[in-house]
């Protein structure tokens, strides 16, 4: 039921003659990401006071300043402000679980999920079909499949080509970078394995900044990618 | 010498050749598929550095807007970087 590939845990399962592979690795991570940023909300959560007209304590005071600072980029990002307060949950979870699994790659022996393909293509497929959602929503039906034969109708297949790239590209883009960067710090490692502080301070840029530049990329890319679907 | 020469180029068969072009390939992919990407980047850079320095209060959305820019630069970059991985994995 096990094979190794590389240094990979596949799991093969057939269901009724459909054959599925999954990586148990990834698939694990993935879930301590989940553990940990849920036992953090419980754990935040506990400081909160219930009472409004309380002085708010420390952490609820970081809090605010936070969720201040997102709901001011939202706003600033999307076109209407009820389109801000609709997508404010979805973005910001795809930030944390993004941000928590590329930062998570700095303990040793923990492969980041985004790592993996399928991770990352979930997620831009998860962007893409939102994006259309909320373009029906905003816009009706006969007005969304009106705005691909716009400007002219034989430039229908080059919109659909475009709407389709987008998940595509956004996808790669995300996996392509965590890829390279766990390429190149094995080549490091293997390389520099005794001399002990250079692979310290390429696993920081690669697991630390790569990793919080990436996740911020891709949110703000969801949301562009959003926004240009509602918009035009 | 000369048979010696000619020993060892009889020994090279089509699998080698084929191996040795995959990693000319893959880097010359990496190498010539980075310079757009490169550049556009720093281009992105060059000129949000001009803005933030001619209004720096503005500098939130343009530090916002390099970013989102650079992002999409960028892919030209990352696929020639999965081609590679293709090639010198996968083909």
């Amino acid at each position: 039921m096990f094979g190794p590939l590389g240094k990979k845990l596949i799991a093969h399962v057939s269901i009724g003659g459909f054959s599925f592979s999954f990586d148990l690795i990834t698939i694990i991570v993935s879930w301590i990401v989940i553990a940990l940023l849920v036992i953090f909300a419980l754990f935040l959560r506990r400081s909160l006071r219930q009472d409004v007209d309380e002085k708010p304590n420390r952490v609820q005071a970081l809090l605010d300043v936070l969720i201040d600072l997102v709901k001011s980029q939202l706003t600033s990002s999307f076109s209407s402000d009820q389109l801000a307060r609709d997508l404010f949950p979805f973005i910001a979870t795809l930030f944390m679980f993004i941000l928590v699994s590329n930062l998570i790659s700095v303990i040793p022996y923990f492969e980041s999920p985004t790592k993996d393909l399928n991770v990352t293509l979930s997620f831009g497929l998860l962007v893409f079909f939102m994006s259309q959602f909320f373009a029906i929503r905003k816009k009706g039906v006969g007005k969304y499949f009106k705005g691909f034969i716009e400007p002219y109708p034989f430039m229908l297949p080059l919109n659909i080509v475009g709407e389709l790239a987008k998940p595509l590209s956004h996808s790669f883009r995300l996996f392509g970078n965590m890829f390279g960067g766990a390429i190149m710090l094995s080549i490091v490692y293997s390389f520099l394995l005794t001399s002990w502080g250079l692979p310290l301070v390429v696993n920081a840029f690669y697991g630390l900044f790569e990793g919080a530049i990436q996740a911020f990329v891709f949110a703000i890319l969801a949301v562009a990618y959003i926004n240009v679907a509602v918009e035009t | 010498m000369l048979q010696e020469a000619e020993h060892v180029v009889s020994q090279i068969s089509g699998a080698d050749i084929a191996t040795a072009a995959k990693y000319l390939a893959a880097g010359f992919v990496m190498g010539i598929g980075s310079i757009g990407s490169a550049i556009g980047e720093g281009i992105a850079a060059a000129h949000a550095l001009d803005g933030m320095a001619r209004q720096p209060e503005m500098e939130g959305a343009l530090l916002r807007t390099m970013v989102l820019g650079q992002a999409i630069t960028e892919s030209t970059g990352i696929y020639s970087l999965l081609i590679a991985i293709v090639l010198l994995f996968v083909v």
